[in-house]
């Protein structure tokens, strides 16, 4: 086992190398320059990249940063001059995962439970029910469903806030934005895996040996269906709780999402830089626990490494 | 083994959740009885910064205009004392001397001529790299002092004694008074930027204030929250005792707060303009947007004079601002925004000109296009230009409109070039662009401003206007009558020489001009006082209250 984990440690670290390596090129090879802007004289152009040292050579520029990174030194933003990566990671990723937090607990919680519903009710009404929800869910984009939630509830009926992320209720709508997509692909995987489980014959078994039905879901069905949706955990988790930029902007969430998705049409290198790294870090961080994970939940998967 | 783990997830989410939830901030008190005192507006972006020299946008320019106090204030266009109880102008209009007034930082030290000398060096030094470095080339080696070429020492900037500044000029410049009432001419505290260095400004403790309020809190990505400075000078003039600035990305979203009564003041986007008719007002916001032309390119066929002004005429730019705006902007038929100062009223009032007709002129524009081929030597259908533009939907919509214009009147070819914002600001900058969709914000109320970017020698003409294919100046009307403005101390003689290269300019066909723009917004019933306008803070509630 002890194996079998520091073999995914190094293979995560690698990746995040290749990772930080790519991006940093690649975001100086975009066209334009991140100092483009209506009034720009050469000579404020030459000040500015003397300060962020981009007038180095790219190969000196990209050791400076490695060099840095190792400190844990993410750098100052091009555009929020007196704010670090770090800053702005420390003080926008508790909101972003926050948010995320609570839109995984409902799309985990309600995703689960439709899905096994409407397995063990197959081609009855509800699962119909948890069909349509699914579909709906999967098709209708977070804009649309952020939109619609934010105007019937908080414009027209008044009966939750409109925007702002300060009290308890000021979370639910953009929690349910963000997590109805995930409810709704967990629900459908959840769904499929049971079906698959059901029909086994170690099911028809237990059956025939008189266990009972609750037993025989709780112990035998759900424990082996939730495979898949364990699997599909690791990028979920990374992808919510760092930030969702439509939902975050529209319910005015002071997160991360933002930053990234701004980072990139105003070319502040640093900030794309420092949130790849840290998104990246993540994602590599939750696909290294799920792998772990599986080696808990399958025994099959501990035996064979 | 499941039981326990998935027990143990759910804790773990508990708990996660729990933490979390102490993050948020807590709501805003609610109001006290009595009058109200709070003001809230709502920036799409986030403020990039409260440090007064490394600012270069509007949400910083007017967060620090209400933080810090300018040696004189401009209010509603109006220029007033502000640090400075008096100046003098010596007669040859160059020499500047303000006395300041005895007024306090917020840790209670005086506001001395030193820390005005030091923040105007500190914006020019090389080393603090400002983006508005440039915005010192008024002041004598103002432009070889940001270059490095001349130490700061030479800047013409000197503190007489504790309360006396003196600034000289490099050349004549009437609008200076509107320059050092910007952001970026505010005092910095030497001793904080040394203590601090790049984190100076960083946060509401790690500055210090002289103006109408103190930043009480920044919390990134979030808000900034002012509140009322009890040492400011003034500080009977203001009423707002809190005012908080909100980050609301989604336009739309802040119209909504607003109406849900968490926010004072809103912009509206221009889609929502037929909803909230009878709750908008608007006002210019100083950005003038126009098109750039290629001129000094024998490949480039808008080297010819009389293809520039058949395009001019070619357009219909009252229809034009009905298809791309619902009618928010308003056409510009020409170069300098009418709004900037006159000589006593608005340069629009007393020096009026349409120089093409808003609704077009087919007619004048095939006239110039047969003179054109004639000289091109070739049919209208061989004739490609290419229009550089951004690549937002609006920057689509109002170049398919202009292609559409001119191809149907012209009969020529117009081919869309969209690239990202910065990257087009770019190949603006290399010269590399057949026609380039851009505009221009005004640095101070002045027709100088627009014009001064056309001058031949001028980083910003970008065209090539007056250049000959080899790129050198060729002898033109344009900067003599820029030269005569640059130098003469009076001034109806300078602004006449000013009009006279606006229309020579638009005579040449030297741009193409097409909108200015206007800010829809609706204000709470009550707030009285908030002054919008286009330099400067572009709101100002220094002296706004509840009625």
């Amino acid at each position: 086992m002890a194996k079998y984990i520091l073999k995914r440690i190094v293979i995560s670290l690698a990746t995040l190398l290749v990772l930080i390596t790519a991006v940093f090129f690649l975001v100086r090879l975009m066209p334009g320059d991140p100092f483009a802007s209506e009034k720009m004289p050469p000579d404020v152009k030459a000040n500015l990249e003397a300060y962020y040292g981009l007038d180095k050579p790219m190969i000196v520029q990209y050791f400076t940063y490695m060099g840095q990174l190792l400190k844990g030194n993410m750098g100052y933003s091009m555009v929020y001059s007196n704010k670090t990566v770090n800053d702005i990671v420390a003080s926008t990723f508790p909101y972003s995962a926050d948010l995320g937090i609570r839109a995984l607990c409902f799309a985990v919680f309600f995703g689960i439970t439709l899905g096994i519903v409407a397995a063990l009710r197959r081609g009855k009404p509800l699962d119909y029910g948890c069909i349509l929800i699914a579909i709906v869910g999967t098709s209708v984009p977070d804009f649309i469903m952020g939109s619609l939630l934010q105007y019937f509830f908080g414009v027209q009926w008044k009966i939750l806030p409109v925007a702002q992320y300060t009290t308890w209720k000021h979370t639910i709508l953009p929690a349910i934005a963000v997590g109805f997509y995930s409810l709704a692909s967990i629900s459908r995987y959840m769904r499929t895996s049971m079906l698959e489980v059901i029909s086994q014959d170690y099911i028809k078994t237990a059956k025939s040996k008189g266990i009972s039905n609750f037993r025989i879901t709780w112990k035998h069905q759900i424990r082996n269906a939730i495979m898949p949706v364990v699997t599909m955990m690791g990028p979920l988790v990374a992808s919510v709780l760092t930030g969702t930029f439509v939902i975050e902007a529209m319910y005015v969430v002071p997160g991360m999402g933002k930053y990234y998705v701004e980072s990139i049409s105003t070319y502040d290198y640093t900030i794309v830089l420092g949130i790849t790294v840290f998104y990246g870090a993540f994602l590599v961080i939750c696909n290294t626990i799920v792998d772990i994970l599986y080696g808990f939940i399958d025994p099959r998967i501990k035996i064979a490494k | 083994m499941l039981k326990r783990l998935l027990a143990l997830a759910l804790t773990a989410a508990l708990t996660l959740s729990m933490v979390a939830c102490g993050t948020p901030a807590a709501p805003a008190e609610p109001e006290a009885e009595g009058p109200k005192t709070t003001f809230r507006y709502s920036e799409l972006s986030e403020i990039p910064t409260l440090d007064p020299q490394m600012a270069n946008s509007v949400p910083s320019n007017t967060a620090i205009l209400h933080i810090q106090e300018p040696l004189v204030r401009m209010y509603n266009g109006v220029i007033e004392p502000g640090a400075a109880e008096s100046w003098e102008i010596s007669e040859d209009g160059l020499t500047y001397t303000f006395h300041l007034r005895d007024m306090t930082w917020s840790d209670g030290k005086a506001v001395t001529a030193q820390d005005f000398e030091y923040a105007i060096k500190r914006l020019v030094d090389p080393n603090t790299a400002s983006y508005y470095g440039w915005f010192a080339c008024y002041i004598k080696n103002g432009t070889p002092c940001n270059s490095g070429e001349l130490p700061l020492e030479e800047l013409g900037v000197k503190a007489i004694d504790e309360k006396t500044l003196e600034i000289t000029l490099e050349y004549v410049a009437d609008y200076f008074l509107q320059v050092v009432s910007n952001a970026c001419y505010v005092a910095t505290r030497q001793d904080l930027v040394e203590q601090y260095g790049q984190d100076f400004a960083a946060a509401a403790d790690k500055n210090v204030y002289n103006g109408p309020f103190v930043v009480k809190e920044i919390k990134t990505g979030d808000r900034v929250i002012l509140e009322k400075n009890p040492n400011y000078w003034n500080a009977d003039q203001t009423k707002l005792e809190t005012v908080e600035i909100i980050v609301v990305a989604n336009a739309n979203t802040a119209v909504d707060m607003y109406n849900a009564g968490d926010l004072d003041y809103v912009q509206v986007p221009s889609e929502l303009k037929d909803l909230y008719a009878d709750q908008i007002s608007e006002f210019f916001d100083g950005s003038n947007d126009f098109l750039r032309v290629k001129q000094d390119d024998p490949n480039v066929p808008t080297h010819n004079k009389d293809l520039r002004l058949a395009i001019n005429y070619a357009i219909n730019r009252a229809e034009f601002i009905t298809l791309t705006s619902n009618d928010v902007y308003a056409a510009n038929p020409r170069y300098v925004l009418p709004q900037v100062a006159g000589v006593e009223k608005t340069y629009g009032e007393e020096y009026p000109l349409e120089a093409y007709p808003v609704n077009g002129d087919p007619e004048k524009a095939k006239e110039h296009l047969d003179l054109a081929l004639a000289a091109l030597g070739c049919e209208a259908a061989d004739i490609n230009i290419e229009l550089l533009t951004t690549d937002s939907e609006g920057s689509k919509k109002q170049a398919e409109v202009l292609q559409q214009q001119i191809q149907s009147v012209l009969g020529i070819n117009i081919t869309i070039k969209q690239v990202p914002y910065k990257d087009r600001l770019k190949m603006e900058a290399d010269h590399d662009f057949e026609l380039v969709f851009t505009g221009w914000a005004p640095d101070y109320s002045d027709p100088y401003t627009y014009l001064e970017l056309q001058i031949g020698n001028a980083f910003y003409n970008y065209g090539g206007y007056n250049k000959d294919f080899n790129g050198n100046v060729v002898e033109n009307e344009y900067d003599k009558w820029m030269e005569i403005a640059q130098t003469t101390t009076d001034k109806q003689e300078r602004m006449d020489a000013l009009f006279e290269a606006e229309k020579q300019l638009l005579e040449d066909g030297g741009i193409v001009p097409l909108l200015l723009r206007r800010v829809l917004y609706m204000k709470a019933d009550g707030l009285q006082d908030l002054a919008l306008y286009f330099l400067g803070a572009r709101i100002d509630f220094t002296r706004a209250y509840w009625a």
